[in-house]
C-alpha cells in the first residue's frame, strides 16, 4: 500500500522524524518497506501491511497509530463535524446476514465540481486519479481510515429505499466500467426497488452513477463478510481496493467513525443539506478482552521485561487495560484489532514495540530424545556409496511433460510429476558427456537420489549409469546392506565433510569450449611441471582451467604426458582458427627444448 | 583401469543439507521427513491457515488435477504437524526437537533467486519453555557453524499463521544484511490441531530456504542451474 508521509503528518502536532528513520521503524516494529520514493515535496512508501494487520492497517490512521506507538508520538485524534437531526426518507431493508452493517444517509443540494487542490494532491501522491469532489472525498477517506465507500445518486433511484440482497438467476449489472456483469444467487447486491445497483463490497453499477448533475446522493458506509466477498470477487474477477479491505475483514465499528468522517468531507467540499444516519447493525461486534501475565510474556519470550516496561507497550498502542492482579493485565483489545484473540497475540505486540534486539540469544538447555531417521540414513548411505564409486550427484527437475500425476495452474508445458528419474538422468548424462573437456573426467558418471510420483504414491528412488545405460531402483532395495540405521547414521554423519570458508563458487561461461590435445615425450627424470609451466604461459588467458593431465606412461627412458587444453571466453564464441594460432606457439615454445618430443 | 578410483562429486545443496543436519544434531535435533505431495490438512488447515482466506495465497501452490485435496507441499511444515501427531498418539510427552530438510514447490515464475522447486530446512523445538530468546540462539549458532563466526542475525516482525509472534530473519554476511527466512514461536492453535497441550508447552520453528544459504555460502549468481543435471555445478 502506499503511503504519504506529508499525509501522515497530518496525524500529529510534532513534526515526523525524517522518512528515512519512520521507514526503519516501521520496518523493525511493523511491515516491510518495499519501496521509499520522493515525489515532489512528499515521501511515498510502499508498506507491505502484513495480512494479519490489514484489519487495520490498510489506511494512513492505521500506520500512524504504528508510528505514534513506535516512536511514541503523541496522535491527534480528527475531530468531525456534527450536525443538527434532521428526518430522512431514507430507507434500508437488509435481508441477508452477508450484510453484518449498512450505514446509510442522504445529503441534498450537493455541488458537483473538481476536487480542492489539497484533496488532488493528497490522491494523486498515493497514485489515484482525482475524477469529482464526491468520488475523491470518498476515495480519500478510504486511504484515510480503510473503509471503502460508495455513493448512489438519490434521483436515479426507484424510490428511496436501497435492499441488500442476493442477486436473483440470470440477473446482471453493469459496473462502473462498463462491464456486464452475470450474476447468481451467491452474489449479495445493494438494489433499489427494481434493479441492482452495485455488487457489495466489489463494484459500483451505472445505474445510480454519481455524475456531473447530480444533485443529491446517499453515502453507503457498510461492512460486508470477508469470505463471501472474497469468493464472489474471485469468481467474478474485480479486484477493487474495496475489495482488498472487505476480504481481509474489517470491523462493523469502523463504519461509524467513518460515516462521520465522509459527512464531513463531502460538506467541506460539495456543500449540502445532511440528513439522518440510517443504521442497521444486527449483530454487534462483541467486545475482547484478553488476560496476559509479565509472567507468561517473559517465559515465551525469552526475556526479563518489567511489569513497567510492559506496561509502556500498552499505553503506547493504546490498549485499555487494567491491573487485575499483581502483574496480570487485562487488555480490552481495540475494536478494529481483529488479529489479537489471545495472550500469544499479545507477546507479538510486546516484542515488535520494544524491539527483536533487546532478545538475548540463548542457546536451549533441554535434552531431547534422538533418533535416526530411516529415509535420510539411506539417502546418505546411498549417496556414500556412490560417491565412493565415483559416481557423482546431479539434481534434475520434478517436473516433466508426462507422467501420472498432473499439476494445476502451472503455465508451464511441464505440468507432470515424473514417474521415473532415468529420463531426467539422460539427458544429464548427455550435456555432461558434451562438457567432457572441462569437466576433468575420464568418464561421466552420475546418480540422482529422490522421489518419483505414481498414481496415487510417491517413491524414493536412486539412478545411476552404467555407460549409457540408467539403472533405476527403489531407494530401500539400494540400501538392503546397510546394516543397523542408528549406527550408519552417526557414522555416516560424523564423516561428512567440513565446510570450507574458501570455497568459491565460478559460474561458467555460456559460450562454447574448444578443446585440445596435446602430448609430449619427456626425459623420465624431468618434473613435467616444466611442460605445464609453458603450456599456461602460452595458453593466454583463454585457457580456461589447468592443464588436465588425462595419460602418462614411460617407455625407453621417456615419459609421454597427455595433457588437454580447454579454451573458452566469457563474451564470444572462439574460433579454430585463434585456438590453432596458440597452439602454433605452445608448439614453438616446445620445439626449443631438445631433449622433449611433441608426439 | 584405474585402480585408485577417483571419488565422484557432490552436489552443493547435498554438501549444504548435510551440513546443516550435522550441526542440529550436535544441537540434539532429529531428523524427520513426510511426503512431498501432501494433502490440505498437513500443509494448511493443521497449520491454522484458514481456508478462503487471503493467507492461502501467501504461497502460490501446485494443486493436483483429479485429486482434490492434494497439494505439492509448499513448506516443510507439513513435516512439523506430521511429527507431532505421531508423537502425541504415541503418548510420549515433550521436549522433542527435529529437523526436517527436503524438496518444497511452488506455483511461481523462476528467476535468479526463484525456483517451483526448492529445499526448506524446517527446525521445531517445543518444551516446557522454549522461547524467543533460543530462536536467537539457535539460529545464531547455526548461520555462524555454516558461514563463519563473522556473522549476525536480526529480527524483523511478520506474519505467518502457523506461528505467533512470527519473525523474519535476516543475517548480516561480509558487511551486508540478507533475508534469509521466516520463523516464529509455534501457534497454540498448532499445538493443539496436533494433539499437544499448549497450555504447557510452547516452542519455535524456523524454515529457511537451503538454496538461498547456498548461494551466500558459495557467491552462486543464479540458483536455476542447481536443477539442469549439469557436473559444471559441483565444484564444491
Amino acid at each position: 500500500m502506499k503511503v504519504s508521509y506529508n499525509w501522515l503528518q497530518n496525524y500529529f502536532e510534532e513534526k515526523l522524524p525524517e522518512p528515512e528513520k519512520i521507514a526503519d521503524g516501521i520496518i523493525f516494529h511493523s511491515f516491510e518497506v518495499e519501496e521509499t520514493d520522493k515525489v515532489g515535496n512528499d515521501t511515498i512508501f510502499d508498506i507491505k501491511v502484513l495480512p494479519d494487520r490489514a484489519h487495520d492497517c490498510l489506511s494512513h490512521w492505521g500506520i500512524a497509530k504504528e508510528i505514534s506507538a513506535i516512536f511514541d508520538l503523541k496522535i491527534k485524534e480528527e475531530e468531525y463535524k456534527t450536525f443538527e437531526p434532521k428526518q430522512t426518507e431514507l430507507k434500508i431493508e437488509v435481508q441477508d446476514e452477508k450484510c453484518l452493517r449498512y450505514m446509510g444517509r442522504i445529503i441534498k443540494n450537493i455541488k458537483i465540481s473538481e476536487s480542492p487542490a489539497w484533496l488532488k494532491e493528497k490522491l494523486e501522491a498515493i497514485g489515484q486519479k482525482s475524477i469529482n469532489n464526491i468520488v475523491d472525498a470518498a476515495n480519500y477517506v478510504m486511504f484515510d481510515l480503510g473503509q471503502p465507500i460508495h455513493s448512489f445518486d438519490l434521483d436515479k433511484l426507484t424510490s428511496s429505499k436501497l435492499i441488500i440482497r442476493n442477486a436473483k438467476a440470470g440477473e446482471q449489472i453493469t459496473t462502473l466500467d462498463k462491464k456486464e456483469v452475470n450474476l447468481d444467487e451467491s452474489v449479495l447486491l445493494i438494489a433499489d426497488e427494481k434493479d441492482p445497483l452495485v455488487i457489495a463490497g466489489i463494484k459500483g453499477g451505472v445505474k445510480a452513477e454519481v455524475d456531473n448533475s447530480t444533485k443529491n446522493i446517499v453515502i453507503e458506509v457498510a461492512d460486508f463478510n470477508p469470505v463471501s466477498t472474497r469468493k464472489t470477487a474471485r469468481k467474478i474477477n474485480i479486484l477493487t481496493d474495496a475489495v482488498k479491505r472487505y476480504e481481509n475483514e474489517i470491523s462493523p465499528e469502523l463504519c461509524e467513525k467513518t460515516m462521520h468522517a465522509i459527512t464531513d468531507l463531502i460538506v467541506k467540499v460539495a456543500g449540502g443539506e445532511v440528513e439522518d444516519i440510517v443504521d442497521v447493525y444486527n449483530e454487534k461486534q462483541e467486545e475482547r478482552t484478553v488476560e496476559v501475565s509479565v509472567e507468561y510474556l517473559n517465559k515465551r519470550l525469552g526475556s526479563n521485561f518489567t511489569k513497567q516496561e510492559i506496561e509502556n507497550v500498552w499505553q503506547k498502542l493504546k490498549f485499555e487495560y487494567t491491573e487485575k492482579q499483581d502483574n496480570v493485565f487485562e487488555i480490552k483489545v481495540p475494536v478494529l484489532r481483529l488479529d489479537i484473540i489471545g495472550p500469544h497475540d499479545l507477546a507479538e505486540e510486546v516484542i515488535r514495540i520494544l524491539g527483536y534486539d533487546r532478545l538475548e540469544e540463548k542457546l536451549p538447555e533441554v535434552k531431547c530424545e534422538q533418533k535416526a531417521n530411516d529415509l535420510f540414513t539411506k539417502i546418505l548411505y546411498a549417496r556414500n556409496k556412490l560417491l565412493t564409486d565415483g559416481y557423482s550427484e546431479v539434481m534434475t527437475y520434478v517436473f516433466r511433460d508426462k507422467g501420472e500425476v498432473e499439476v494445476l495452474a502451472s503455465a508451464s508445458d511441464k505440468k507432470f510429476l515424473r514417474t521415473n528419474i532415468a529420463d531426467g538422468l539422460k539427458e544429464s548424462l548427455k550435456l555432461n558427456q558434451l562438457n567432457m573437456p572441462i569437466l576433468d573426467l575420464k568418464e561421466i558418471k552420475i546418480f540422482e537420489i529422490g522421489t518419483v510420483f505414481k498414481k496415487g504414491k510417491e517413491e524414493m528412488h536412486v539412478a545411476f549409469n552404467v555407460k549409457k545405460e540408467i539403472k533405476e531402483m527403489l531407494l530401500d532395495e539400494f540400501c538392503k546392506d546397510m546394516g543397523d540405521v542408528e549406527v550408519a547414521f552417526k557414522e555416516l554423519i560424523n564423516s561428512v565433510p567440513k565446510l570450507n570458508s574458501e570455497d568459491k563458487f565460478n559460474i561458467w561461461s555460456v559460450y562454447p569450449f574448444i578443446s585440445r590435445d596435446i602430448a609430449v615425450w619427456m626425459p623420465e627424470s624431468e618434473d613435467p611441471e616444466n611442460l605445464k609451466k609453458i603450456l599456461k604461459e602460452y595458453g593466454t588467458d583463454l585457457m580456461i582451467k589447468e592443464p588436465y593431465l588425462f595419460d602418462k606412461f614411460t617407455k625407453e627412458g621417456r615419459t609421454s604426458y597427455a595433457f588437454r587444453l580447454v579454451f573458452q571466453s566469457y563474451d564470444r564464441t572462439l574460433t579454430d582458427d585463434e585456438i590453432s594460432e596458440i597452439m602454433a606457439k605452445i608448439s614453438h615454445k616446445i620445439s626449443e627444448n631438445s631433449s622433449w618430443e611433441i608426439r | 583401469m584405474d585402480k585408485n578410483l577417483e571419488k565422484g562429486r557432490e552436489h552443493p545443496l547435498s554438501v549444504i543439507i548435510n551440513n546443516a543436519v550435522k550441526v542440529f544434531t550436535e544441537l540434539g535435533f532429529s531428523v524427520a521427513v513426510g511426503p512431498e505431495l501432501e494433502d490440505i490438512f498437513h500443509n494448511f488447515d493443521a497449520l491454522n491457515v484458514p481456508k478462503d482466506h487471503p493467507a492461502r495465497e501467501m504461497q502460490d501452490t501446485f494443486y493436483i488435477k483429479g485429486e482434490d485435496g492434494k497439494v505439492l507441499r509448499t513448506h516443510t511444515s507439513s513435516v512439523q504437524i506430521r511429527f507431532m501427531e505421531e508423537f502425541a498418539k504415541s503418548g510420549k510427552k515433550p521436549p522433542f526437537a527435529i529437523i526436517a530438510p527436503g524438496k518444497c514447490f511452488r506455483n511461481e515464475a523462476t528467476d535468479a533467486t526463484h525456483e517451483m522447486q526448492f529445499y526448506q530446512i524446517e527446525g521445531l523445538l517445543i518444551g516446557e519453555d522454549i522461547n524467543l530468546a533460543n530462536l536467537k540462539g539457535v539460529l545464531s549458532h547455526f548461520y555462524k557453524k555454516m558461514l563463519g563466526e563473522d556473522t549476525s542475525l536480526r529480527f524483523r516482525p511478520s506474519f505467518f499463521p502457523f506461528t505467533e509472534p512470527s519473525i523474519e530473519f535476516d543475517l548480516k554476511y561480509k558487511g551486508r544484511w540478507l533475508e534469509m527466512g521466516g520463523a516464529g514461536m509455534v501457534h497454540p492453535n498448532v499445538l493443539e490441531a496436533c494433539g499437544i497441550d499448549s497450555k504447557k508447552y510452547q516452542g519455535f520453528a524456523f524454515g529457511p530456504g537451503l538454496e538461498r544459504l547456498m548461494v551466500i555460502k558459495y557467491g552462486m549468481p543464479d540458483i536455476r542451474p542447481a536443477y539442469h543435471g549439469d557436473l559444471r555445478f559441483n565444484q564444491i
